[in-house]
C-alpha cells in the first residue's frame, strides 16, 4: 500500500473538534472560567447525589401532578442532591402516577402514591415542599392548601387560569411566610441571567430597547390520547372537574381549565419581555382565533398575535408576540432590539445560540469582549463581487458584527430553577421568581385573551400588577 | 459511533403497498432521521395519538442522548474530567449499560466512545450516575440510540394495545411486533446500499428486531480498535428475536455495527451467543449469511 493510500488514522482532534472551538484562555478568561466553575459546581453536586453529605439538609418533597410536566420536573429533581421523594399524587392512578412512582423507585426513593392531595397533606407530616404540576385551574387551590399546611411550594406556570386564583396564591404566601416559586424557569437559566445582569444592566450593550419581537410556533399534532385500558372512570374524572378523558388529556385547550397557547407558551417569553425591559406593559392589543382546530375540543385560540406598549425607565417600547400551532417554522425565541444592538435568544441554545449584533454606530464592545461578556465578533462573509465590479452594494447597510452569549446551560432546562427553589429553602439563595413577581406576568398574559375578545386595546393600570 | 448515516434508507425496505392494505403509517423527524409507526388499526385517531405518544418519547430520549445538544446527558458526560461525575436519566444509564455490555461482547468492535475509553466510565445504576475515571472520553450513541428509541416505542405501542405494529428509525433500526391480521409476518427486504433497487433478501418477520449498518460510496465506518476505516464490507444486517426484558433493537443496532468489523468466526460466535440471531454481510463478492437458521424468520415472502 502506497504512502498516500494508507488508511487515514482517525485524528483525536477531529473527535474533539467541538472543544477546539472554545475560546483560548486569556482573552476569554472570564467566560471560560465562569462556565468551568458552573460545571464544576454542578458536577460536585451530582457527585454528592446518592447519599447526601451530612451537612446538607435533606428536603422531603412531594410531586402533585405526575403528567408530562411533572415528569420533566421529576427528571430534573433526580439530578439535584439532598432531595427525598416522599409522595406522588395524581388522579391518573392507572398510568402517570404509576410511571412516576416506578421511575422514582429506580432511584431508590420510596414514595407513597395518592389520588387525593388532601389525604397526602394529612398523612405526609414530614413533607417540606410540594412541587405542583397539575392543570392550571387546580393551581390556586393546590398551592394555597399546601402553603397553609406549612409546605414550601414550587408551582408550574401559569400561576392560575384566573387572576383571582393567582391573587389568592400571593396572599397565602404572604400570610404563611412559606416560599412560593413559580415555574418561569428562564429566570434561573444562567444564559438569561448573564444577559440580564451583565449585558443589559452592567454593559448596556443594547442601548435603549425600543422594540421586542418573539414567537413560539409549533406544528400540528393530534390531540393527546390515552391507552384505552388505562382510562380513568367517569366518576373520578367528574370529581376532579373533567368532563371526559379527552378534556382531561387536553385541558390546556379548554376555557375554565387552561389558557390556550398564549398562556402555555407565551407566558414564558412575555415574562422575559417585562423582566428585561424593567417594566410592566401599559397597553395590549391582540388578535387571535380558532383558525384550524375543531372549536368544540379547542375552545382557546390556536393562533394569537399580541402587541404590548411599555413605558420603560429608558423610554417607550413596543413588544410583539405571536404564537401559532399549525407550523413550527423557526420555533421559539425572543429578539430584543435596541438603538445600539440586538439580542436574539432562546431557551434552546441549539437553535438560537444567543446572538448579539452591535450596531455599526454603537461604541466598540472591545471591553466586553476582553472581559468575556460576549464572544469576539464572528468573521463576516465577504460578499461576492457584483457584476458591476463593486465590492459592496451601497444601498445596503453594513452588516453588524455578530457576537454570541458565552454561557451554556449544561443541565436540563428546569434544573437551575428548581435548584434555586431548594437552595432558598436551605437559606442559601433568594427565589428567582417569587409569586408576587409571577403575578405581574399573569396579569400581562391573561389580559391578551381578554383583548382578543374585546377586539380593542386594553389599558393596564400600575395597580393592576399589585396585590 | 460513526455508523454512517444511510439517510432514511437503512438498506431495509417494507413490502409493497398492496401488502400493507389496512395498515396506517405515522412519521416524525428526530435524531436526524425519520421515525415511523406502522399499525394495523381501524381507529385512525386512536392510532395517531398512540404514534404521537411514541414520538414524544423519542423526542425526550433525544434530549438526553444527543451529543449535539449542549445540555444533554451525553454532552455532560463528554465534558467530564477524571474524578468528575454526573447524574443522568435512568434511560440514558440503561442505554450506556447496554452499550458497555455490547462493547465487551464484541471485544471492543462496538464502541460508543470510538476508542476514547468507554471502559473508564463507571456506571452507577443505583444513583443513575456516570463517574469518569479518565480524561477525554467522548461518547456518540448514534450506533445504539435509534435502536434504544425503537424498543421504547414498541413498549409504548403495547401499552396502547396496538400489538400489530412495526416501528423503525430511518429504516436502519426496525422492530416488527405482531403481524397485521391475516398475515404471517411483516414483509421486509434487505437491499444494496449502493443500489436500493437491488434486493438481496426478502424476509417475513414477527417479534423481530432488524438493524442495518452500511456504507455508500465515499462514506466509511471507523474501526474503534485501530482508528482505520473499514474497506471490505458494504453493509451488514442483524436480526434478533425479542424475548421479554431485552432491548432487542438496541442490541441488534450494536451487533450490526460490530458485523462490519469482526472476523467471520467472531460473528458466528456472537450469533451463537445471542439465541436466534442471524446476520448478513454484504461484500463486493456478494452476500454472506451467518448465524442460527432455526428461528422464526421466514425467508422470502
Amino acid at each position: 500500500m502506497g504512502g498516500d493510500d494508507r488508511p487515514k488514522k482517525l485524528d483525536r482532534r477531529d473527535v474533539l473538534k467541538g472543544l477546539s472551538t472554545l475560546p483560548a484562555l486569556g482573552l476569554f478568561g472570564y467566560a471560560w472560567e465562569k462556565q468551568r466553575r458552573y460545571q464544576r459546581a454542578r458536577v460536585a453536586e451530582a457527585a454528592a447525589a446518592a447519599p447526601a453529605p451530612a451537612d446538607l439538609q435533606v428536603i422531603n418533597v412531594a410531586l402533585l401532578g405526575a403528567g408530562a410536566q411533572g415528569q420533566v420536573l421529576t427528571d430534573s429533581m433526580l439530578r439535584i442532591s439532598g432531595l427525598r421523594f416522599r409522595a406522588v399524587c395524581d388522579i391518573w392512578t392507572e398510568y402517570n402516577q404509576k410511571r412516576v412512582v416506578n421511575s422514582l423507585k429506580r432511584f431508590k426513593h420510596e414514595p407513597n402514591a395518592y389520588e387525593d392531595y388532601r389525604e397526602m397533606l394529612d398523612k405526609e407530616k414530614e413533607l417540606d415542599a410540594v412541587i405542583i404540576a397539575t392543570p392550571d385551574f387546580w393551581h390556586s387551590q393546590h398551592a394555597v392548601d399546601c402553603l397553609e399546611a406549612g409546605k414550601h411550594v414550587y408551582c408550574e406556570k401559569e400561576m392560575s387560569n384566573t387572576l383571582e386564583g393567582a391573587r389568592k396564591m400571593v396572599l397565602a404566601q404572604r400570610e404563611t411566610g412559606k416560599l412560593l416559586q413559580i415555574g418561569h424557569q428562564r429566570r434561573s437559566n444562567p444564559r438569561y441571567r448573564h444577559c440580564y445582569d451583565k449585558l443589559l444592566n452592567e454593559a448596556h450593550l443594547l442601548g435603549r430597547i425600543v422594540t421586542v419581537y418573539g414567537q413560539w410556533n409549533r406544528g400540528v399534532t393530534p390531540d393527546l390520547g390515552a391507552p384505552d385500558r388505562y382510562a380513568i372512570p367517569p366518576s373520578r374524572l367528574a370529581q376532579y372537574g373533567f368532563r371526559d378523558m379527552h378534556q382531561f388529556r387536553n385541558w390546556r385547550w379548554y376555557k375554565g381549565k387552561g389558557g390556550g397557547p398564549i398562556v402555555d407558551l407565551g407566558s414564558h417569553q412575555i415574562d422575559i419581555y417585562s423582566w428585561f425591559l424593567g417594566a410592566n406593559p401599559s397597553h395590549v392589543m391582540a388578535s387571535g382565533g380558532n383558525l384550524y382546530y375543531d372549536p368544540k375540543t379547542h375552545e382557546w385560540y390556536d393562533t394569537v398575535m399580541a402587541v404590548y406598549d411599555y413605558d420603560t425607565p429608558l423610554g417607550p417600547a413596543k413588544a410583539y408576540y405571536s404564537t401559532q400551532t399549525t407550523n413550527g417554522s423557526q420555533g421559539y425565541f425572543e429578539n430584543f432590539m435596541g438603538d445600539q444592538g440586538t439580542l436574539l435568544i432562546s431557551e434552546s441554545e441549539i437553535n438560537y445560540a444567543g446572538q448579539l449584533y452591535r450596531d455599526p454606530n454603537a461604541p466598540a464592545w472591545d471591553e466586553w469582549v476582553q472581559k468575556g461578556y460576549v464572544t469576539a465578533p464572528q468573521e463576516q462573509e465577504t460578499k461576492p463581487k457584483s457584476d458591476s465590479g463593486a465590492i459592496a452594494d451601497v444601498r445596503e447597510s453594513v452588516a453588524p458584527d455578530q457576537h454570541t452569549v458565552p454561557v451554556t446551560l449544561r443541565d436540563p432546562y428546569h434544573q437551575p430553577h428548581l435548584q434555586n427553589f431548594f437552595d432558598t429553602i436551605r437559606g442559601k439563595a433568594t427565589l428567582n421568581c417569587p409569586a408576587a413577581e409571577a403575578y405581574q406576568t399573569a396579569v400581562a398574559v391573561l389580559r391578551v385573551n381578554e383583548a382578543i375578545e374585546a377586539r380593542a386595546p386594553l389599558a393596564f393600570k400600575p395597580e393592576d400588577f399589585k396585590c | 459511533m460513526t455508523k454512517n448515516d444511510m439517510g432514511n434508507d437503512g438498506g431495509v425496505g417494507l413490502g409493497h403497498p398492496s401488502d400493507l392494505r389496512g395498515v396506517l403509517c405515522f412519521s416524525h423527524e428526530a435524531m436526524a432521521t425519520v421515525y415511523e409507526v406502522y399499525t394495523a388499526q381501524t381507529d385512525r385517531q386512536y392510532a395517531a395519538q398512540a404514534a404521537q405518544a411514541c414520538f414524544d418519547l423519542v423526542d425526550r430520549l433525544e434530549r438526553d442522548l444527543s451529543r449535539f445538544l449542549p445540555n444533554s446527558d451525553v454532552t455532560r458526560i463528554n465534558h467530564l474530567d477524571a474524578g468528575g461525575s454526573t447524574c443522568v436519566a435512568s434511560s440514558t444509564l440503561e442505554c450506556l449499560v447496554i452499550a458497555r455490555h455490547m462493547f465487551d461482547l464484541t471485544d471492543g468492535a462496538f464502541d460508543v466512545s470510538l476508542g476514547t475509553g468507554l471502559p473508564s466510565l463507571r456506571l452507577d445504576t443505583d444513583g443513575s450516575i456516570v463517574h469518569a475515571t479518565a480524561n477525554g472520553v467522548r461518547l456518540d450513541l448514534g450506533g445504539i440510540g435509534k435502536g434504544y428509541a425503537v424498543d421504547a416505542m414498541a413498549e409504548m405501542l403495547e401499552d396502547w394495545d396496538l400489538p400489530a405494529s412495526l416501528v423503525h428509525g430511518g429504516f436502519s433500526s426496525v422492530l416488527a411486533l405482531d403481524p397485521p391480521p391475516g398475515r404471517e409476518g411483516w414483509p421486509l427486504t434487505l437491499s444494496d446500499p449502493r443500489d436500493g433497487s437491488r434486493i438481496l433478501e426478502r424476509l417475513t418477520v414477527r417479534q423481530i428486531a432488524l438493524a442495518a449498518s452500511g456504507v455508500r460510496k465515499r462514506d466509511h465506518i471507523m474501526d474503534p480498535r485501530t482508528g482505520c476505516p473499514v474497506r471490505d464490507r458494504r453493509a451488514a444486517w442483524v436480526a434478533l428475536g425479542r424475548p421479554p426484558g431485552i432491548a432487542a433493537a438496541a442490541v441488534a443496532d450494536a451487533l450490526t455495527t460490530a458485523c462490519m468489523l469482526l472476523g467471520w468466526n467472531q460473528i458466528e460466535r456472537l450469533c451463537q451467543n445471542s439465541p436466534g440471531a442471524e446476520a448478513w454481510v454484504l461484500q463486493d463478492e456478494g452476500l454472506r449469511h451467518l448465524g442460527a437458521i432455526e428461528q422464526e424468520i421466514h425467508h422470502g415472502w
